[in-house]
This record gives C-alpha cells, sequence and structure tokens, in this order.
C-alpha cells in the first residue's frame, strides 16, 4: 500500500488542527500507520495533543500508531546549513566561516529550508498515511508553488549561467528530481487530497475560493471541504443566536452551491477540543458517525461568569493609538488569521479617520479582506474612501510589488548597459526571491513615509508577520555584509543601511508604533498570541494592547452551552491578562457580520467606549 | 588572439545571487562586471573562459585554490573580490574593469 496524503488548508483560527488531529486520532485507532505533521511556524500541535512534539518525530502518547512533528522553520535552517557547510569547517578561517553561516540567515535559504524538510516527507514510504496540518493558505500556497517555480528556475539557469539563488546547478539536480516528484504527488488524487476547513461566513467563502482556483492552476483537483464551527441549532432558541445560526445556514447553502466537492460539517462544540479523548470524539464524527447533541452535553446550572481585567478607557485607547510629538503612527494588528484581525483593523481605522486623522490602513493580506469589510476595491495604490476622504486603503500585492521592483532595477540598469545585459538582467529577477525582496521593499516604504498620520497596518498572520518584520533586522546584516568597490556603491549601501537603521528605530518606538494583538479568548490564539509576543519582544518591540473578539454578551448566553462558552471565554480573559500585562479592549460578538461603513461605525462605537462595555458585558 | 585558451576565474564577494541582483540595493559594480563578461565572452568565443565562483554557493572552488586560500587566511573576507588569470593571482579586493581584462587575455 502506497503512502497517502492529507494536506488541511484553510484560514488560521478556523479550526483546521483540530480537524487534522481528530483525523490523524481516527485514522490511526483504525490501524493505519499515521504521521501528522505542521509546517506552521506559529505551530500549535504541542496544545493539542498536550504533550510536547518539537522538530523531529515523536508517538503520540494514548494511540498507538500515530506520531507528530512540527518542522521548526529556523531549525530546518539549521540542518541545512550544517549539512552544507561541514566539508568547510576545518579548512576556512574563522571570518569566511562566519560569513558562510551568515548567509544562511538570508530569507531565501530559510524559506527553502523549510520546504525542503516538507518535501523529504513526500519521499518516505514508512507511514500509510502522511497529514499535513498546513499553513495558513496564502503561504500554504506559496509554499506548493516553489516547487512549480524552483524546478522551472534551476532548468533555465542549467541553459544559462550555471547559478541559481539556491547555489550551483550541479548541487542542486538532485533537488530537482525530489521537487518534481513531490509535483506529481502532489497531483495524483489516489495519492493526494486536499481538504479545505473554513468557518461558514463570507470571507471564508471568497479565501477558500481563491485557494482552491490557485490549486487548480497548480494542478491539484482532489479537493473536499469541512465547515466548522456550526452553532448546533438545538441551542439557538434566542433571536441573538438564532440570527447567528440561520447567518451560518444561508452561508452553508452559498458553499455548497460554489463549490462542488464533497463537504462536511463539524459542530462548535461547548468545550475547547483538547486531548486525545475529544480528539476521538471529533474524528468519529467527521468519519460521519452520529453527533452527540449540544443539549445534552451542556450543563444549564453553570453560573454566570464574571469577566475582570484592566480595560482601556477611551482616552487611553486615543492616547495610545494617535500620533505624538509631531511623529505619525503606525499600528500593526497582529495574531492569528481568522480572529477578527482585519475586522479589528478596519474599526480602527475608521475610527481614528473620523477623528480627522489622515489614516492609510494597509494590508499584506494577498486577499485584501479589508476592501470586504469596507465595500471598497483595495488597490496597489493608496485611494481614498469615496464617503470617508480621510481614509486611504491599499494593499501590498507580492507579485504586484515584483513587478514594479523589476521595472525599477531594470529601468536603473538602461542606459548604462547593453541589450544583452539588460536581457540577462531580466532572466536574473526571475528568481523566486525576487517577490520576498519586493514585497519587503514596498513594506519598508509605507512603514518609512511621512504621508499619513496614522498608518495601520492589517497584517498577515503570525508567523509570517514576524518574518516580514524579522526582514529589516536579516537585511541590515545582509548589507553590512555587502563588501562594494565602487564610490557609487558604497553610497548606495549607506543609503540602504540608514534606511534600515530608521525603520528599525521607528518599529521599536513604541511612541512611533504600536504592536496589538487581536484573539479570541480560547486556548489556542492565546498562547500563539503570547507566543508571537515573547519573539517581538525578543526583537525589541513590546506589545502595547490586546483585542479580544467575539466575547458573547451576557445578556445572551441563557442556556447551558453559551454559559460554558462564555465561562471558557472568562478563564481565557484572564489569561490573557496574566501573560501580556497590557490594556485588553473586548469586542462583542455580533449577530451580524460586520460588513459596509455604518456596521464598522457600530462597531467602533463599542470598541472604543470600553466603559460602556464594563456594564453591557458584567465586567467587575 | 591568444595562442591557447585564457582561464579567467573571479572569487566573488559574499552575495544573495551571481550576478548581485538578489539585494534591497544592487552594486552596480556588479552589474560592470556581469556586462564586461558578457562582453569578452562574445568577443572571444571559445578563446576565454571566465568563470565567477559565489563563497556561499561554492565554497568548494575557494578551498581548490590554494592561492585564494592563503588571502582568506591572510587578509580575511576584504580580499574578495579575487581575480585569477591561468591560476595566477591578478588581483584582489576590487573587480578587474572591461580593459584590463582584455589585457590579461591578450598577454595569454
Amino acid at each position: 500500500m502506497e503512502t497517502q496524503y492529507l494536506f488541511f488548508s484553510g484560514k488560521g483560527g478556523v479550526g483546521k488542527t483540530t480537524m487534522a488531529c481528530a483525523t490523524a486520532v481516527r485514522e490511526a485507532e483504525k490501524g493505519r500507520k499515521t504521521l501528522i505533521i505542521t509546517t506552521d511556524p506559529a505551530s500549535n500541535l504541542a496544545d493539542v495533543f498536550e504533550q510536547a512534539i518539537g522538530h523531529h518525530i515523536a508517538p503520540i502518547a494514548g494511540v498507538p500508531n500515530l506520531w507528530a512533528m512540527e518542522i521548526d522553520p529556523d531549525k530546518a535552517t539549521e540542518e541545512y546549513r550544517d549539512r552544507v557547510l561541514a566539508p568547510f569547517r576545518a579548512a576556512m578561517p574563522a571570518d569566511v566561516l562566519q560569513v558562510l553561516e551568515e548567509q544562511f540567515r538570508s530569507p531565501c535559504t530559510t524559506e527553502l529550508a523549510s520546504f525542503d524538510r516538507f518535501v523529504d516527507f513526500m519521499d518516505r514510504g514508512d507511514f500509510d498515511l502522511i497529514i499535513f496540518d498546513t499553513a495558513p493558505t496564502g503561504h500554504t500556497i506559496r509554499l506548493l508553488e516553489l516547487p512549480v517555480d524552483w524546478s522551472k528556475h534551476i532548468a533555465e539557469s542549467a541553459k544559462g549561467s550555471g547559478q541559481t539563488c539556491l547555489g550551483p546547478v550541479q548541487a542542486i539536480q538532485d533537488s530537482k528530481a525530489k521537487y518534481d516528484r513531490a509535483i506529481a504527488l502532489l497531483g495524483d488524487p489516489r495519492r493526494t487530497r486536499f481538504i479545505f476547513v473554513l468557518q461558514p461566513e463570507q470571507t471564508a467563502i471568497f479565501e477558500t475560493e481563491r485557494s482552491a482556483v490557485e490549486l487548480r492552476r497548480l494542478g491539484i483537483e482532489s479537493q473536499e471541504l469541512i465547515v466548522n464551527g456550526f452553532l448546533p441549532a438545538e441551542v439557538c432558541e434566542q433571536p441573538f443566536f438564532k440570527k447567528r445560526y440561520e447567518m451560518q445556514q444561508r452561508h452553508l447553502a452559498e458553499i455548497r452551491q460554489r463549490f462542488a466537492v464533497p463537504l462536511r460539517q463539524m459542530a462548535l462544540r461547548d468545550t475547547e477540543v483538547k486531548g486525545v479523548a475529544h480528539l476521538r470524539d471529533v474524528g468519529r464524527e467527521l468519519d460521519g458517525q452520529p453527533r452527540v447533541t449540544a443539549a445534552a452535553t451542556g450543563s444549564p446550572e453553570t453560573a454566570e461568569s464574571r469577566l475582570s481585567m484592566r480595560q482601556p478607557d477611551s482616552g487611553e485607547l486615543m492616547d495610545l493609538l494617535t500620533p505624538r510629538n509631531g511623529h505619525g503612527k503606525a499600528i500593526f494588528f497582529s495574531g492569528k488569521g481568522g480572529v477578527g484581525k482585519t475586522s479589528v483593523s478596519c474599526i480602527t481605522a475608521v475610527h481614528l479617520a473620523r477623528q480627522g486623522f489622515k489614516t492609510l490602513l494597509l494590508t499584506t493580506d494577498p486577499a485584501a479582506h479589508i476592501g470586504q469589510v469596507l465595500d471598497t476595491p483595495v488597490g496597489d495604490r493608496p485611494a481614498p474612501l469615496p464617503d470617508l476622504p480621510t481614509l486611504w486603503t491599499a494593499k501590498i500585492d507580492a507579485r504586484q510589488a515584483t513587478e514594479e521592483y523589476k521595472a525599477r532595477i531594470l529601468e536603473q540598469a538602461r542606459g548604462r548597459h547593453s541589450e544583452e545585459m539588460l536581457l540577462a538582467l531580466r532572466e536574473e529577477l526571475e528568481s523566486p526571491c525576487t517577490e520576498e525582496m519586493a514585497a519587503f521593499d514596498k513594506f519598508t516604504a509605507y512603514a518609512d513615509s511621512d504621508d499619513y498620520e496614522i498608518v495601520v497596518f492589517d497584517t498577515a498572520p503570525t508567523g509570517h508577520t514576524l518574518r516580514l518584520l524579522e526582514l529589516p533586522f536579516d537585511y541590515s546584516h545582509q548589507v553590512e555584509l555587502l563588501v562594494t568597490t565602487t564610490q557609487e556603491g558604497g553610497a548606495l549601501r549607506a543609503e540602504t543601511r540608514s534606511r534600515f537603521d530608521r525603520i528599525i528605530a521607528r518599529l521599536k518606538d513604541p511612541t512611533r508604533s504600536v504592536f496589538a494583538f487581536v484573539v479570541y479568548p480560547e486556548s489556542t490564539p492565546v498562547v500563539e498570541a503570547h507566543r508571537a509576543s515573547q519573539d517581538l519582544a525578543a526583537a525589541g518591540i513590546p506589545t502595547q494592547l490586546v483585542v479580544a473578539n467575539q466575547i458573547i454578551p451576557p445578556e445572551q448566553a441563557t442556556n447551558g452551552y453559551f454559559r460554558k462558552r462564555r465561562a471558557m471565554q472568562a478563564k481565557y480573559l484572564a489569561e490573557i491578562e496574566r501573560r501580556f500585562h497590557v490594556p485588553v479592549a473586548m469586542l462583542p460578538l455580533m449577530d451580524t457580520e460586520i460588513r459596509g461603513l455604518a456596521a464598522v461605525d457600530r462597531a467602533a462605537a463599542l470598541l472604543f467606549d470600553q466603559t460602556d462595555q464594563d456594564r453591557r458585558l458584567g465586567a467587575a | 588572439m591568444p595562442e591557447r585558451k585564457v582561464t579567467i576565474e573571479i572569487f566573488d564577494p559574499p552575495m544573495c545571487c551571481a550576478s548581485g541582483v538578489c539585494g534591497p540595493t544592487i552594486d552596480p559594480a556588479v552589474l560592470d562586471i556581469h556586462e564586461a563578461i558578457l562582453k569578452l565572452k562574445k568577443e572571444h568565443d571559445g578563446q576565454v573562459g571566465i568563470e565567477r565562483y559565489l563563497l556561499s554557493q561554492q565554497p568548494a572552488k575557494f578551498m581548490q585554490q590554494s592561492e585564494v586560500i592563503a588571502r582568506l587566511k591572510a587578509v580575511g573576507i576584504p580580499a574578495l573580490p579575487i581575480t585569477l588569470v591561468n591560476g595566477r593571482l591578478v588581483k584582489e579586493r576590487a573587480y578587474p574593469s572591461y580593459t584590463e581584462l582584455q589585457a590579461w587575455i591578450a598577454e595569454g
């Protein structure tokens, strides 16, 4: 029996890891030797299985036949580096070795090393089933596009200079064969299935559709859906939740109509799915076994939960988010995808723009969800909102940025160099690294700009965000290493250096940049946000605000099911307070999605008046 | 035209890609040497072999040349770029110009 592969894809926070783990437990208990792997830099397999896993294959306690591994991009890079450098350790002088090692800090190397490790698993035959709990959609797609790009790049380079960003062609012919095999496996429906996990909500539909199309473009046709997070009908007797229930059912109908692929549904549990027993229960339901109804498990006597934490008052929030000492303010919303980061960014930007601040709302999300929330098209160049001219929006489109970057480089070379040279240059610029570079270039241009009083970044999901933000540090390092041999080169180098130093200083200055995390008060999102916040702190960037989203209003928690969920939220709000030690602003669960300026304004009134929240949400 | 084939080897300083195009700024010197090589290869079709090696990608090539290793041990990274013509060190710390390369080829 050949190894089969299951890929779980979807926006972070939709329950992808839970579905992947539940499937893994179910299949392992059926007797299939199963391995579950995450390539997500903000992995939470360990949280779900309630045991340490790490960057190696570890057996899961209590489930014979099941193993797990968390691919750590940093460790993968280290392993790759050690493998490549081993022969030179004895012969090379220390400073040369140091340069060689520093070279591996380049973003392309990290990307490549992670991918390399990932492809290794598609090459092994010692498991019946390998489940990939993949990184969030955009990143996954890029990861999957890489084999196509790399092998094309390698083939083209072999004809030309014999050089690629990966290293000399001779050394990576092996890798090309390996990547080609991975591509073939990905496209073989007998071996590989892609499972999209999504919540029954509008933005998820757009995102999933986009990913499905991208996968088809890459020749991957075998796709399925799991629609997760349904409110069970039997607990939605109140109009508030009945409205949410009906909204979900409408979205489900739309999903069925838009996607002609197998579809499964999974109900929202009244507790968190953690540990093997819960996973086994979800796995049974995924496998078509009847669900134990929520009403039967809910305990109606659960007491009303009081929420208590230090909430910022309106003045404190405005002090934090508006410009100080004549400097502009950059506001970064971080957190796992799908926690409402986009909504919170839009709410904040609209509110600040309404106060008269010239505000730019910028997204690095290729799907530009801010456009869906604000009901306006979002392009690559900042444009003001017709109904709110102080608010400008734009997206950083990596592909578009790449084209601009290439054009700029070629323009600079034109006139100085021959046509032949320009052609060679154009080929060189086809490298996958260029895209990374270009997106970064764009990011720094906005981060560096003084054109707006406030810039709100609706950042990409956590791991990716950190990588993007780490880039200035990495590049300033790379630039330091650059040996220039001409006056002109020296000047360029100095200019680049000072640009990076400026951006780094700006990110680190708490009066000029605000890093805020958006979380659901649930176990995994809180753990992940905290981990990400520690990474930022290590880079010298403090977290200054947490926005807790989708708080169940106390007056709506009228049955055991929702009281249990609210009690869970109260527990994790306390956990947020304990871990972060910063003000926590709450945004209540709404009975409809936030779409259009009017809805954003209503939500802004709630987010920016936390005093009112105190009363409404029953805080002490 | 030289009697026998001339081999020129350039040992590059640390860069992301061979062309040096893979960075936030592009050093014009890197583009100039690229251009010079293209031109010379065309002019001396088959008679001149010009290779460039990158420390990060072909460290083995650096190890194979005792003269390059010796300069690296003595001076360190600032010795790069180093140019060898038929195995003889002709320039270090800067890329050769088109005229210099042309002269070395003529000498054979």
